[in-house]
């Protein structure tokens, strides 16, 4: 029994142990100097404290960057460029999710909601590097925990209590689920790492062979699904998203959905690469390519066609991001190294995106005096700024050139028509995807009619603050520019994925 | 004479065990009731891993279940708070009444 080299798990997991410190100095700073305060002084003190320590846990990160692949505890957690690379992609989340904070009322618990945000961070930086199922449980339960507390924290509205308590509800049996059928795949294949899972899984002769493993294999599936939020998992996304405060609603949509959309991509293609199946059209096999397939179809025509009738606007980008996860799922279901480099990179473009338009939505409906569309009339000579932005985000979330958004989904497409090209094997669903995706620039071009065309009753300007500008600005740059010249993050994820791929038949 | 609890047995009931939590959760209509049940799930999951361990010889599934009794810890310290906070607002806590937010 070689002892556990405590040092060197420290210094790789520099990143989680800085925030997790911040976390405590934010509790510390908050009950011990700003309690008297005024309510706004408390809340930037304690807001770029959360942001300065977000941007430490960076250095150990940078360092780390172009180094080997390193496995820390016996392979429970890894760290390569990839994975610092996502590492990095949740902090960015996370600051930007601070400076929405700071600029809406959060309630009188302050250090509480910042410390308990950076705990969420720091599950998700966990979920990204981990690869055996233990850390993997452990991690997705820190970050869910979190989200749970956070959900709840607009005390005096009761819309907030009941999103928690869905979404807590819908949490906790995913879990159960997750775990049940983690439980499976643990007795079948006797391991917990995921490529130890892979090796195993060639020996049991596939799902046929073992009604265990495909029991294990669904109800993993089913697991992921809730956190994700497909249909028919979603019922807890529009509630929980329209009653969380809304830059938590921005977390929720973001961070967890980046960190848990890596790992599912990770447990698919490392720990399940021998049970894919086939979604082909005529040629439909039993495996997870098939449940995927399924459950895009449905989340893609529900999200999209729900989104319509909705009158709420943090309502309708939930919807929309239940459809979004549809056509996530189409890069998973075309299982290649090109389908994992679409998700990689599409998740980027959508969380970028929903984070910003969920930026904007917080940063005006509190000023507007509601999230509903009518609150939204006329906002364009309002808040012209916040409005051109909202513009952005919301014509890349429908996929406009030549936004992120319109790459990515062509991305995603084109890696499902390649996969088995000469029988065009999952063109049914890039074409239900394409439908699809004209259906919802019905729902986006109303939202930004109550913006640009409808006059309000209320004329008077809206003033935010510039930090907040800039920090919105940003993302949009990084949209638009993801969109023009998304080479470089392309072939950084091209010769990063292959610790992704490595099990998969190409 | 002497039959001994196989792998399946232990199957079977943790089976058995995550049927009934999701009965419940399906039927009750009580917040708390079906936060019980859930536990239920938990420890069906609790079961089957514990079974693997013992007959596959293994230590991991243990292991697994001590972090998971520590976490459903966590969970029902954050859900009982949630739910008295719901009770504070609205007082009731059956799940039929939350219809603040439709469609």
């Amino acid at each position: 029994m070689t002892p556990v080299p405590y040092f060197d798990v420290l210094k790789g997991l520099g990143a989680e142990v800085i925030l997790t410190l911040t976390a405590l100095v934010a509790l510390t700073l908050d009950l011990a100097s700003v309690r008297r305060a005024e309510m706004s002084v408390r809340s930037r003190t304690i807001g770029t404290t959360a942001v300065v320590g977000l941007l430490a846990s960076t250095l150990p990160l940078w360092q780390q960057l172009n180094g080997p692949r390193m496995v820390l505890l016996g392979g429970t957690l890894a760290m390569d460029d990839l994975i610092i690379f996502f590492k990095l992609v949740i902090v960015a989340l996370a600051v930007i999710t601070v400076l929405i904070s700071m600029d809406f009322d959060v309630g009188r618990h302050v250090g509480e909601y910042y410390a308990v945000l950076l705990f969420g961070a720091v599950g998700m930086m966990l979920l990204i590097s981990a690869e055996e199922l233990i850390t993997i449980f452990v991690a997705l339960e820190l970050t869910s925990v979190s989200l749970y507390i956070l959900t709840a924290f607009h005390k005096g509205e009761l819309r907030s209590q009941e999103a928690a308590v869905k979404y807590f509800m819908f949490g906790a049996i995913s879990s159960a689920f997750l775990l049940f059928g983690l439980s499976y795949v643990f007795g079948v294949t006797g391991a917990t790492g995921l490529q130890a899972i892979q090796d195993a899984v060639k020996n049991t002769g596939g799902l046929a062979m073992s009604p265990l493993l495909a029991t294990g294999l669904l109800f993993t599936i089913v697991g992921f699904g809730f956190k994700v939020a497909v249909v028919p998992f979603h019922l807890w996304a529009p509630d929980a998203y329209e009653g969380a405060p809304t830059p938590v609603t921005a977390y929720i949509a973001t961070g967890s959905k980046v960190a848990s959309f890596f790992i599912l991509l990770k447990v698919l293609f490392i720990g399940f690469a021998g049970l894919q199946g086939s979604a082909f059209w005529g040629n439909f096999a039993s495996g997870w390519t098939m449940l995927l397939a399924v459950t895009a179809t449905l989340s893609m025509i529900l999200g999209n066609c729900a989104a319509i009738v909705q009158h709420n606007v943090k309502r309708l980008l939930a919807y929309s991001s239940i459809a979004q996860a549809g056509y996530i799922f189409i890069g998973l279901v075309a299982a290649t190294k090109m389908g994992a480099n679409s998700v990689l990179f599409y998740i980027i473009v959508y969380a970028l995106a929903n984070l910003g338009a969920f930026g904007v939505v917080a940063a005006l409906s509190s000023r507007a005096g509601g999230d509903e569309m009518q609150n939204f009339d006329g906002m364009a000579r309002r808040a012209p700024f916040l409005s051109l932005l909202m513009l952005i985000f919301v014509l890349s979330l429908a996929g406009i050139p030549p936004l992120g958004g319109f790459f990515g989904k062509f991305y995603l497409f084109a890696s499902a028509v390649q996969r088995d090209a000469q029988h065009f094997g999952l063109l049914w669903l890039v074409i239900l995807g394409i439908v699809m995706s004209a259906v919802s620039l019905y729902y986006y071009l109303i939202l930004l009619k109550h913006i640009y065309v409808i006059d309000g009753s209320d004329q008077s300007p809206i003033i935010t603050p510039t930090y907040l500008n800039v920090a919105l600005g940003l993302v949009a740059l990084a949209v638009v520019a993801l969109g023009v010249y998304p080479k470089p993050i392309l072939e950084l994820l091209n010769n990063f994925s292959y610790s992704v791929i490595a099990g998969l038949v190409r | 004479m002497t039959s001994a609890i196989t792998l399946n047995d232990y199957l079977i009931v943790s089976g058995l065990l995550f049927a009934l939590g999701i009965a419940g959760v399906i039927i009750r209509r009580n917040a708390l009731v079906i936060y019980m049940a859930l536990e239920m799930n938990l420890n069906a999951a609790n079961l089957a891993l514990i079974a693997f361990s013992k007959f596959n010889k293994l230590v991991e599934g243990q292991i697994l279940v001590f972090f998971v009794i520590a976490i459903a810890a966590a969970e029902v310290a954050v859900g009982l708070a949630i739910i008295v906070a719901l009770y504070r607002r609205k007082q009731t806590i059956s799940v039929d009444q939350l219809t603040t937010m439709r469609l």
